[in-house]
């Protein structure tokens, strides 16, 4: 292979850290051109990922080993089928959010740190995506845990503060027990890196101390019950791009952690045998109920959806634990698209909350009626969660419960169809109340609300087509590529 | 014989030579101060260097003072331990004196400057001294040099507070020095030898003899020596005096008077006294429960802190329980891990002590809920800050992080993974301390004094400045540095 394809993926990396600098050095003068240049550096990453597709495709792995911090320590990239799906999604929705982020944080304070911080996020996130060995994996994920904490903080109001603190605690926490698995890998495998064969062969209590820990550090970030409690918080204080991203994109790096951790550190075979996924699936089991459940007694439509990651961020940890091909494919796909929706979901709400600067999802009343297509896409999305047929969400559960019948665990597909009425119980009176609620308020506020400005509607549009279509073509580009790594990370994952 | 085999003599003496210059200086030419005391730090750290090029080149070697063979003449010993020492104290002490120089005017009355110098000085040249020496009574001189000058750069801030703080510490240093002499006094009983070299090889006939001197001798060592490291809980003293001295003082007491001690009880255990006195005595086991204890209580009690200056100083007896089980745990890796927290904590405590020393400066706050916004006012020391309490916390890419890379893979190696739970959770304990401070500086508005601080000299922001990219650099290559420790735990545990 030439020797630029294997440097792509530091450039993908390096890229937008290095026009984070560009950022912070031009928005001390011009505000146009910060916004130009932050959109510009998301469709050129985006555009740098697009161009492994090829080389994917053909089943190529791309390795790339940076330099050596320690002894079998080093910072090095890693591109198979998996990363680069994830990375293709992220950077997409990436560049659709930082379309639409100009016209919503025109409104907002303390732009000049917004969109530096969202730059250097997508570049930590696409090295979580590409590391090459769990070391590289934990300095990006660090990277982007502590970093978009600001992204969380960023109206400074005495709510964001507090929930920014335990966002942050939590991460700590995250981070610390990732570190602890991370070294017990080193000190039993000799390794971490993610190339090689298999680090953890033998079933010991230290290697169980660090799937714990790895369970802890990563689904701290997934939302994983009982570590969730930061998430229902943190999310919704954020501004509705970067709950978008939050949601949509950042609680995915610790599926996708613990992805590897199954299918690289251990082996799907020995964590059968040592009975230790069983863990996995309870606490998802009971992620999907609770977050499904709390999020219904929710009356701030961010909190409710912030819930709704909760809940829908089970299904992936629940479809991991399940080592069925269909599964696997359901489950991945359920990444992408959790991903689609949930970011609809949130930048529809941005728009909603923008014009009409309400939250309660009472006072929503006829919002459908002043502002149709956010609503409609908003509806696509949420009819998407519930899983009506011909929407992506349909396809990704009934996936899923293929591979939990496959597995001979009918009750999971149970769990599957309770939540999913929860869904609709949460998701349909919100659409219900938007489009035939009396409108509250006077005459003349009505007026000024209006349509979402444009810059702000083709992005939430075209994930609301993306979720019909996932659904509709039996063959896309997200659903083959969940085959395609499903199948990879089955056959070994090397 | 050529100059450059007189290179640790010259780290010694000049500094040495230098301090009691200063006085005369301060009277005949104020402004000569300043740069000569510089200078003379400047060339001990090259010399540091300069050794450790040698070492590393040729080997460790011994340098007998004015030509008198051991074991009657002092000896110096050139060994890895030893010129990484030298040039942790020799690198950070210059770097710290570069920021004193314009604190200091702040501080102080301007004719005690001189005097404040010497007093520096006095205290670099000790610890370089006790870094290299070979001779457990040089080894003892250098700590009472040391001691006296310690507790001068206290009490030249003549406050109540400082010089109360200062009057602890001296008699509490006092009993440490007079356990330190008792012990040497009865390994001089039953070996007939100063020197290091000489002891080890005199011990382990003697323990047959007279195995109570002996153990009697290692209790008092380690008692001694623990009270000036302020191992817990013997640190009592350390809080109020690292608290309530100038700034730049506090940076060296805590970054390195500390360490230094901890250094000589390492190689005192490791390289003169017998391994199989460990397996009579659980003197390391102690030890490990000590540092232990150190690390939880040191967070525990950093964390309910108003003060700033008062919080790093309890982190401090956190950290110093770090580079102990480093020591106390005998492997490899734990000890390169101890070993390299001495260097790695130096820079991050020396740093985080003189950013709060540019905050005092500029706004006279102190009380942590009085920074809030200083991050917008004054940038330099607050990322400065930010990166230490980040190090602190172990942050992957700053030096924080190797140093418990090293720990808890040692600790894992040795198969006691409950000693690396403790040093994860005091990481978290660190980050519940240090970051709220982060974050109120950085997202909330500026208040009162804070909004707007005096201008911080370049002398105090430069110091700031490379200890910063210090921290970063040795965390993205520690290689620069971990050639040497490599060797040095070697060395000491005779691999």
């Amino acid at each position: 292979m030439e020797t630029a394809i294997s440097f792509l993926p530091v450039w993908i990396v390096m890229f937008p850290m290095f026009m984070t600098l560009v950022i912070y050095y031009v928005e001390q003068r011009s505000e146009k051109m910060r916004n130009a240049l932050s959109v510009g550096t998301s469709v050129v990453t985006f555009l740098s990922v697009l161009m492994l597709y090829p080389y994917m495709m053909a089943g190529e792995i791309i390795e790339y080993s940076m330099f050596q911090l320690l002894p079998n320590l080093e910072i090095s990239f890693r591109v198979d089928i998996l990363s680069f799906s994830l990375a293709l999604l992220s950077s997409f929705i990436w560049m659709l959010v930082s379309i639409y982020s100009i016209d919503y944080m025109c409104h907002e304070h303390g732009c000049n740190r917004y969109y530096p911080v969202l730059i250097i996020t997508l570049a930590s996130c696409m090295g979580i995506f590409m590391a090459g060995d769990l070391f590289t994996l934990f300095v990006f994920f660090e990277l982007m845990s502590l970093i978009s904490y600001v992204l969380v903080v960023h109206e400074e109001s005495l709510e964001a503060l507090r929930a920014g603190y335990k966002y942050l605690i939590m991460t700590i926490i995250g981070g610390l027990a990732l570190f602890f698995g991370i070294i017990i890998t080193f000190e039993l495998g000799g390794s971490v890196s993610l190339g090689g064969e298999t680090l953890i062969t033998v079933p010991s209590t230290l290697a169980f101390f660090a799937f714990i820990s790895f369970l802890i550090g990563f689904g701290m970030k997934a939302g994983m019950f009982p570590l969730h409690v930061w998430l229902p918080d943190a999310h919704p204080v954020a501004p509705s791009p970067a709950s978008a991203l939050l949601s949509g994109i950042m609680l995915k790096t610790g599926a996708y952690g613990l992805l590897r951790v199954i299918f690289h550190v251990f082996s799907p075979g020995l964590l059968q045998e040592a009975g230790w996924m069983i863990i996995l699936a309870v606490v998802a089991i009971i992620t999907i109920l609770l977050g499904s459940a709390v999020a219904i007694t929710q009356d701030d439509i961010k909190r409710r959806l912030a819930y709704s990651s909760v809940g829908q961020m089970g299904y992936i940890l629940l479809g991991m634990s399940i080592f069925t091909e269909r599964a696997l494919i359901g489950d991945i796909f359920h990444i992408f698209s959790h991903a689609f929706m949930k970011s609809t979901l949130f930048l529809a709400a941005g728009a909603i909350i923008l014009k009409t600067g309400k939250r309660s999802i009472r006072e929503l009343g006829g919002i459908g009626r002043l502002m149709p297509f956010t609503m409609l896409a908003f509806t696509m999305a949420a009819l998407s969660m519930i899983g009506i047929p011909p929407l992506s969400g349909f396809l990704s559960k009934w996936t899923l419960s293929l591979g939990a019948m496959d597995a001979g665990l009918p009750y999971y597909v149970l769990v599957l169809l309770v939540s999913s009425l929860l869904n609709g119980l949460y998701y349909l009176p919100i659409i219900i109340t938007a489009f035939f609620g009396a409108e509250p308020g006077h005459e003349h506020e009505q007026v000024k609300i209006s349509e979402a400005p444009y810059k702000m509607l083709i992005p939430i549009a075209i994930l609301a087509v993306s979720c019909l279509l996932f659904g509709l073509l039996p063959t896309n580009l997200p659903f083959d590529l969940s085959r395609k790594a499903a199948d990879f990370l089955l056959r070994g994952g090397f | 014989m050529n100059a450059a085999h007189h290179l640790p003599v010259l780290a010694i003496v000049l500094p040495l030579v230098f301090a009691y210059l200063m006085p005369l200086f301060d009277r005949w030419r104020r402004g000569w101060c300043t740069p000569a005391a510089l200078g003379v730090l400047a060339v001990s750290f090259v010399a540091s260097l300069a050794m450790a090029w040698q070492v590393m080149t040729g080997g460790p070697y011994y340098y007998q003072m004015g030509n008198w063979p051991p074991p009657w003449g002092i000896e110096l010993n050139i060994d890895y331990l030893a010129v990484f020492t030298a040039i942790t104290m020799t690198g950070v002490s210059l770097v710290v004196l570069v920021y004193a120089s314009k604190d200091l005017l702040h501080e102080l009355k301007p004719h005690l400057l001189g005097w404040y110098y010497t007093l520096y000085l006095l205290l670099v040249a000790s610890m370089v001294g006790m870094a290299l020496t070979n001779d457990i009574f040089n080894l003892f001189v250098f700590v009472e040099i040391c001691a006296i000058a310690a507790c001068g750069i206290i009490s030249i801030k003549s406050n109540k507070e400082c010089l109360e703080a200062s009057f602890k510490y001296l008699i509490l240093s006092t009993l440490g020095s007079g356990c330190l002499l008792l012990a040497i006094a009865l390994l001089y009983m039953v070996t007939g030898h100063l020197n290091f070299t000489y002891i080890a090889q005199a011990l382990p006939e003697a323990m047959r003899l007279y195995p109570y001197n002996i153990l009697a001798a290692l209790a008092l060592l380690l008692v001694g020596m623990g009270v000036k490291a302020a191992l817990f809980p013997l640190h009592v003293w350390l809080p109020d005096a690292h608290s309530s001295a100038p700034s730049p003082s506090s940076a060296v007491l805590s970054g390195l008077v500390i360490k230094i001690y901890a250094v000589s009880l390492l190689r005192v255990l490791y390289q003169v006294f017998p391994a199989d006195i460990f397996e009579v005595t659980p003197v390391l086991n102690i030890l490990l429960w000590m540092s232990t204890l150190a690390i939880i209580a040191g967070s525990m009690f950093a964390i309910v802190q108003e003060d700033i200056k008062k919080m790093l100083a309890y982190s401090s007896v956190a950290q110093i329980g770090y580079v102990f089980m480093g020591f106390a745990i005998v492997d490899f890796f734990a000890l390169t891990g101890g070993i390299l927290h001495v260097f790695n904590h130096a820079m991050m405590k020396a740093m985080l002590f003189m950013a709060a020393g540019a905050f005092i400066y500029s706004t006279g706050v102190r009380h942590l809920s009085g920074l809030k916004g200083i991050g917008h006012t004054m940038p330099v020391p607050a990322v400065a800050f930010a990166i230490g309490a980040l190090a602190m916390v172990g942050i992957p890419l700053t030096n924080g992080f190797i140093s418990k890379w090293y720990l808890v893979l040692g600790a894992l190696h040795d198969g006691q993974p409950f000693f690396a739970a403790v040093i994860l959770l005091s990481s978290l304990l660190n980050g519940i301390y240090y970051l709220p401070i982060i974050v109120n500086a950085f997202f909330s508005e500026p208040q009162g004094r804070v909004a707007a601080p005096l201008p911080l000299p370049r002398q105090m922001q430069v110091p700031l400045i490379i200890l910063g990219l210090g921290c970063l650099l040795f965390g993205i290559a520690p290689s620069l540095i971990l050639g040497l420790i490599y060797r040095a735990s070697e060395a000491l545990l005779g691999l």
